[in-house]
């Protein structure tokens, strides 16, 4: 049998182009025209930017250069932000334009965490997330963007790239033109012609000592630029850089802390059951863990919902779900294991397991595929990221229980033998994570800021704290405060350190 | 707009044709697609756009686009501000396509516009101290009261016969003209310019080849291109240059900078030259003895165009006066400058000399050269590296040439005013001293030392526009003069933008920013002439809705004004009856006798003044001032050529003399042109015919605007006011030649420019505070290890001559070892409550004996304003204000500021803080002495009885008699 041909692409699809740009580094003056009229374009705030022109200095006086790299949204066409954002507010247009809908945006800053460029940021007047969209509502009445028409040498064009006509399409197909880290796969539509390594690859250029470059501070937040200061003054050297924040603070930190209290409460306590080591009917298994789990469930949700931009937009989350998006798949999980809990608190506990049990591990583990949708930071891309947490929340559960059980004198020792196991294996994991070869620079660096940087103090007092519970046997609930003080400082440390990483 | 068509593709596909079928214009820009840079101009008075901030819905904005001129730079670019119809504000501002010069493109500080007329610290009313002057008390007074009293000090002191204490001290002018004439109309040689602490001595090198003080070099044509500059980044003409520098690079043009640290332009050389500071001149003149010992040069062009008759008539009379005898002549002058003698002299590989002489040997006469501040600002004799750099367009003939260099003045175009008040009959030596009699501009920044030394006062003294306390030398001794009422009677600052300088000030008059005030102005920015047109961009835009706008008040923010109204006003209450001859000057010509308005002051000259614009302006029928309030800039001619090489006509020959040189003298009237841009004026000869060629081999040329007619490789004019020794293109030692440096010191430069700023004028935009903030010291890693391993931020002393200040350091390969350097632009502060709050620290001033001191007290922080981005003000670092340690080092000849400072460089104290300043005012004036002793004063060399040499230019030229010494 001989299929029929293909039939020939239509006219309405030929038509619709695909938007691309070429930034070109061998004319660029690096005079930031494109910033202030971007800006002015755009309105957007001091302190947050859509563009910028970062500039390293390459070489030894008197071979010495400066690089520049106008800096900003790759339009990618497959898109991390467009991925993990949980309402469709960032998407891709037709024509290959990643846009951004204020409207639809929560607030939620997984798009600024899921982008390997640094390119987003929550505008501080309307709370939503934004970028370069290649200034589509000019686009779309017939103009170029506003960098394109500012720049004094012509070095910024846009054009689509589909049409072998265009002159966009001419420069990437006849010169060299590079993309930044292409190894992200996110297929960049914004290509640099004469970019050198020391702008593109963000960890190439050394960061200046003393919170300078040259003619302005670094400023607050995260500092770009790769920080060792072995590196001889001959290499690549940041010269300007704009202030960069890391999207997730202590609340992500705390969330995923409560959530895995609350999954691991119930967790633990229904597997052991399960076992035989608690009983169904005790109060442990009938009414403590389960109200333990819906406790934190119910706090875990309220700052989930607190660490929005738009708390108020929260049910957005199930209302315009976009279900690639590990936080409406977490929030549906979440809402499962919500029921799961109240079931088995009605009286249904056995009945409730066998999805109760899965859900709880969802409810723990969730998290880690929301971080790897997080494209843009490489240490929460390792495949261990996801069972660590289910063995945290097994830490956390068997500590939050522990103490009850103490109080009820009954359960004390599968607990603790629980927590001390658990501990145990936290603890291996962190130390395979931290042997472990690192795939990457940027998990080198987070690795580094992590046990001897920026985050060292909350790292090895994590550490510290949960080995103290690996003697939970002996010392029975006193384990359980510092088990879980150590799991809180270890989150907060490793979900910091991944984001204390340059992009850009 | 948006409802015409739904399907995006066919929507933007068709938005060329469709633009195109409607009979308007389509600009086209970078991406050369069917996107359009810039809306139709047949759409201008009402376009649809989009509303970014509402995006993705598609929210209708209706803006009327109205063109003005950016007043940040000198580069006078333009800008198309979007007007909300509704609400008459300023949404924003792009550049304008109509304007010739740049094309519609702009730098960072032509968006940022929008942030300096909406600064919330910005001065809306006139204000007028209270208590002591400098104590930072101010009370609002009405124009009205200001004006009148300023008026009335004026008139006495004109009545009382003092004009020479009437002075009016502008920084950016930015206008084509305007104030000079109501200082002339007044009759006050009162004109005071920040000149000789810019660009003076880049002027005095190209005035002495050519009677014309500044370069307009061809770049978009040139096939070397040789910058003694960062033009691709700052300065006179950064945009526009930029555009055809790197045009021409696409193109394959070679480009050779001579920087001594790495600027934006010095990495896009193809050759990067980073000598020691003050070595340029020896750079040039090795490429100028390669091209002469090669023949590498244009004879022929030599031989027609260089005075090289009058050379050898004057100093060399043992030869035969013959071309050949000259060309051996110049091997012989510059052999001594081998490519291994400039090597050693600038620290640049021998080699890379060779291979860029090479380079420019092979331009021929695409071989476009520029400098402008740079090594010519900061050395002893630098106004030689201009004179040296020229030498190389002058030998190989790309002297108005395509790609070539020609002199500004035919590439601008200065229309002439419905009023030409005459010269004044008087001469100032507070601006003009009896010892620079060659001096390009006036000696500004010495004005504190001549009041200290009695050799005048002033009773009323404008600044506008200018900040001498922060932006010149030795600020303690403005600091001085300006709280010393005995000196300076009432200072009057004219800014829209406070300064260190207006906190010394009597009053503070509002003045507009780009958007707010009218100008014209025209600059040489290719092969061509244009003008530009800045506007008030409200009062054009509601004219166009009809209304009637009598004052640019009615239209700007609080009180704010525009000086050309102001002046008009100021000197109608100067003479108010008439009787003193002033008033006649600002009278309308339509209405005798009635106030001349803005309007008819502009439309008479784009009516009469202004060749082809009442032609152009016919064709859509508008008058020529509606059509520049329209569009904002006209090409009035372009490819303009070789000017010099034209005959003159037969009518003017009439009695003809020539001289043993060439020289051509004709008893006929000066044809009157429409251009008044100002140009040398050489003597006539003893029976008093004018100057009005030069014979070249057999024909009267037009020549140059100088003595002998001719590019002047000598000057006879140097050599006869006692510079015989400079005469030629030379290689002078700066004060900071290695030589001249003890152990130990370093030179430090401190002129360089951030793309994003300008001088102190920027500080009121906030997106560009936020990109460029502060002024660390740059400094070389082997320089900085000496130091006992200094790392960046850590803090460093800076010792000058008369004092010291406390930075941190940028420690980079950017930069030549063994000197440092600090850009310009940073350090601002403020004594007290008023000032830029996003730029400004605060710091207390220490005064005790002789001794001055700054100390900084806090930073910039947050502030809540009317702009919520005030409160996310994340710096805190401004700088240092270096030029307060810096004395004046005023060039002997071209009278120019020479910047350079030779520094010793330490690690900082233990009580130094970042920001610190100390000045020893007693070691400042020694050097003031110092350098006042390399002088040879008028009185005693002038060859003629006169203060000048009256064919150089000068700003608002006296009457002739006036320059007759006392």
């Amino acid at each position: 049998v001989t299929r029929p041909a293909l039939p020939p692409v239509i006219d309405e699809g030929t038509l619709v182009p695909r938007w691309g740009k070429v930034v070109d580094q061998t004319t660029c003056i690096g005079c930031h025209a494109c910033t202030t009229a971007c800006r002015s374009e755009n309105a957007v705030p001091l302190g947050v930017t859509r563009t910028y022109v970062k500039a390293v200095e390459v070489g030894a006086f008197p071979e010495v250069r400066r690089s520049f790299q106008v800096t900003r949204c790759n339009q990618c066409d497959d898109a991390p932000c467009v991925a993990i954002c949980p309402t469709s507010a960032m998407h891709r247009r037709p024509d290959g334009i990643v846009d951004f809908d204020k409207a639809s945006c929560i607030g939620c800053k997984a798009c600024m965490a899921a982008c390997p460029y640094d390119a987003i940021f929550i505008n501080p007047d309307d709370h939503g997330a934004e970028k370069c969209n290649l200034c589509a509502h000019r686009l779309d009445v017939g103009l170029e963007p506003a960098c394109v028409t500012v720049c004094p040498v012509g070095a910024i064009i846009v054009g689509d790239l589909d049409d072998p006509t265009s002159r966009i399409a001419g420069v990437v197909a006849e010169t060299p033109v590079a993309v930044r880290r292409p190894e992200k796969g996110t297929r960049p539509k914004l290509f640099y012609r004469g970019a050198t390594r020391a702008t593109l690859d963000p960890l190439a250029a050394r960061r200046p000592d003393g919170g300078l470059y040259m003619w302005s501070e670094q400023g607050p937040g995260v500092r770009s630029g790769h920080p060792d200061h072995g590196g001889s003054s001959a290499a690549a050297l940041l010269a300007y850089d704009v202030v960069h924040r890391a999207p997730w603070d202590w609340r992500v930190s705390l969330y995923t802390w409560t959530k895995g209290i609350s999954s691991g409460a119930y967790l633990v306590a229904v597997l052991l059951a399960l076992l035989g080591q608690l009983d169904w009917s005790g109060a442990i298994v009938r009414r403590d863990a389960p109200l333990v789990a819906l406790a934190l469930l119910a706090l875990t949700g309220a700052i989930l919902v607190a660490d929005l931009e738009h708390p108020a937009r929260a049910h957005y989350l199930l209302l315009r779900p976009q279900w690639r998006s590990w936080l409406v798949r977490g929030a549906v999980v979440l809402a499962g294991f919500g029921a799961a809990l109240a079931l088995h608190l009605a009286g249904a506990a056995r009945v409730t397991a066998p999805f109760g049990v899965p859900l709880g591990v969802l409810t723990a583990v969730y998290t880690g595929f929301l971080f790897r949708q997080a494209r843009g930071r490489d240490l929460w891309q390792s495949p261990l990221l996801a069972p660590h947490l289910l063995v945290q929340a097994i830490v956390a559960g068997a500590a939050a229980l522990l103490p009850l059980a103490a109080a009820h004198g009954s359960g004390v020792r599968p607990l603790a033998v629980t927590l001390a196991v658990a501990s145990a294996a936290h603890l291996a994991l962190v130390a395979a994570e931290l042997l472990a070869p690192h795939g990457t620079g940027h998990v080198a660096l987070a690795t580094f800021e992590l046990a001897r940087g920026r985050y060292a103090w909350p790292f090895l007092a994590g550490l510290l704290l949960v080995a103290v519970a690996l003697a939970a046997p002996w010392i029975d609930a006193w384990a359980a405060p510092a088990a879980l003080l150590g799991l809180l400082a270890y989150e907060h440390a490793h979900v910091q350190a991944a984001q204390a990483v340059p992009l850009a | 707009v948006s409802d015409e068509i739904d399907d995006l593709a066919v929507r933007v596909s068709a938005a060329r044709a469709a633009v195109e079928a409607r009979g308007e214009t389509f600009y086209p820009g970078a991406s050369r697609i069917h996107l359009a840079a810039f809306p139709p101009k047949e759409r201008w008075d009402s376009w649809v756009e989009l509303d970014s901030r509402a995006w993705p819905r598609r929210v209708e904005r209706r803006s009327m686009l109205v063109p003005t001129t950016c007043f940040n730079c000198e580069s006078a670019c333009g800008l198309l501000a979007y007007v909300d119809p509704d609400a008459l504000t300023v949404r924003r501002f792009e550049g304008n396509p109509e304007h010739p010069g740049s094309r519609g493109r702009n730098c960072a500080k032509g968006p940022a516009t929008l942030n300096q007329i909406t600064d919330p610290d910005r001065i809306l009313y006139p204000l007028r101290r209270v208590g002591e002057r400098g104590g930072g008390q101010w009370e609002r007074v009405s124009w009205d009261e200001a004006l009148d009293d300023i008026a009335g000090r004026i008139r006495k002191a004109i009545v009382e016969q003092r004009p020479n204490e009437i002075m009016y001290h502008v920084g950016r002018p930015g206008e084509d003209g305007f104030t000079e004439r109501v200082l002339a109309a007044w009759g006050v040689d009162g004109h005071n310019s920040h000149t000789n602490i810019c660009s003076s001595g880049g002027r005095a090198g190209y005035h002495w080849w050519m009677g014309l003080d500044r370069p307009s070099p061809d770049h978009a044509n040139a096939d070397v291109i040789l910058l003694i500059s960062a033009h691709l980044e700052s300065g006179h003409y950064f945009n526009p240059h930029a555009q055809r520098v790197m045009e021409a690079k696409a193109r394959g043009a070679k480009l050779i900078v001579l920087d001594t640290r790495l600027s934006n332009t010095a990495t896009h050389a193809d050759h990067w030259l980073a000598p020691v500071p003050g070595s340029e001149p020896a750079l040039m003149l090795a490429i100028a003895r390669h091209l002469i010992v090669t023949g590498a040069y244009d004879a022929g062009f030599v031989r027609r165009w260089w005075n090289w008759q009058e050379y050898l008539a004057c100093e060399r009379p043992d030869v035969e006066p013959t071309f050949e005898a000259f060309q051996a002549a110049l091997v012989a002058l510059y052999d001594g400058f081998t490519f291994a003698y400039a090597a050693a002299e600038s620290g640049v590989a021998e080699e890379t000399i060779a291979e860029v002489a090479r380079l420019v040997a092979g331009a021929g006469t695409r071989l476009s050269t520029h400098t402008w501040r740079s090594a010519a600002a900061g050395n002893l004799g630098g106004w030689q590296v201009s004179r040296c750099l020229f030498l190389l367009n002058a030998l190989t003939g790309a002297v108005s040439t395509p790609g070539g260099v020609a002199p500004n003045a035919w590439n601008k175009f200065v229309p002439r005013p419905i009023h030409v008040p005459p010269h004044p009959e008087t001469w100032n030596d507070l601006t003009w001293p009896d010892e620079y009699p060659l001096a390009m501009n006036e000696m500004s920044f010495l004005l504190p030392h001549l009041l200290r030394e009695g050799r005048g006062r002033l009773d009323v003294y404008f600044t506008r526009v200018y900040n001498p306390v922060w932006t010149n030398p030795d600020g303690f001794a403005w600091l001085e003069a300006l709280t010393d009422e005995t000196r300076i009677g009432l200072h009057v600052a004219m800014t829209p933008t406070w300064s260190e300088t207006a906190f010394f000030a009597d009053y503070v008059l509002p003045m507009g920013h780009s958007s707010e005030r009218h100008d014209v102005h025209s600059y040489e920015q290719y092969d061509g002439q244009w003008i530009g047109f800045r506007q008030p961009v409200l009062r054009a835009a509601r004219e166009r809705l009809g209304e009637t706008i009598t004052d640019t008040r009615q239209v700007n923010p609080g009180e704010v004004w525009e000086e050309n109204e102001c002046w008009i006003d100021l000197s109608w209450r100067i003479d108010p009856d008439g009787a003193l001859g002033i008033r006649r000057h600002f009278e309308s010509r339509a209405r005798p006798g009635e106030r001349l308005g803005i309007d008819e002051y502009y439309g008479w000259l784009f009516a009469n003044s202004v060749p082809g614009l009442p032609e152009r302006a016919a064709e859509e029928g508008l008058e020529p001032l509606a059509f520049m309030r329209r569009y904002g800039a006209f090409e009035i001619a372009r490819t303009i050529g070789q000017v010099f090489a034209q005959p003159v006509p037969e009518a003017e020959l009439a009695d003809v003399a020539t001289d043993a040189t060439g020289r051509v003298y004709a008893r006929s009237e000066r044809p009157v042109s429409p251009n008044v841009v100002p140009v040398a004026t050489p003597d006539s000869d003893a029976e008093g015919r004018r100057a009005v060629g030069v014979e070249v081999d057999g024909a009267v040329l037009r020549g140059f605007p100088t003595p002998s007619g001719r590019l002047e490789f000598y000057s006879r004019t140097l050599a006869e006011w006692g510079w015989r020794d400079q005469a030629l293109p030379a290689y002078p030692r700066s004060h900071v030649h290695p030589a001249e440096l003890a152990p130990g010191e370093m030179t430090l430069i401190s002129t360089f420019r951030v793309p994003v700023q300008i001088h102190t004028r920027s500080a009121n935009a906030k997106w560009l505070d936020e990109i460029a903030h502060t002024n660390p010291i740059w400094i070389h890693p082997a320089d900085a290890a000496a130091l006992g391993d200094v790392r960046t931020g850590e803090l460093v002393r800076i010792t000058s001559e008369i004092g010291h200040l406390v930075a941190r350091a940028w420690v980079t390969e950017g930069i030549r070892p063994g000197v440092v350097a600090c850009s310009h632009h940073m350090g601002r502060w403020r004594p007290g409550e008023q000032g830029q709050r996003a730029a400004m620290a605060s710091v207390a001033l220490g005064h005790e004996g002789s001794e001055w001191s700054m100390r900084r007290l806090a930073g910039v922080a947050p502030f809540r304003s009317t702009d919520p981005d005030t409160s996310r003000i994340w710096w805190t670092d401004v700088g240092v204000h270096q030029n307060l340690i810096f004395p004046v080092h005023p060039d002997p000849i071209s009278g120019m500021h020479c910047w350079h400072q030779a520094v010793r460089v330490t690690r900082a104290g233990p009580g130094d803080a970042a920001g610190d300043i100390a000045v020893d005012a007693e070691r400042s004036r020694a050097a003031f002495d110092a350098w006042i002793a390399l002088t040879r004063p008028a009185s005693a060399h002038s060859p003629n009885g006169e203060r000048r040499p009256y064919w150089l230019l000068r700003p608002l030229k006296p009457a002739r008699h006036a320059y007759r010494l006392p």
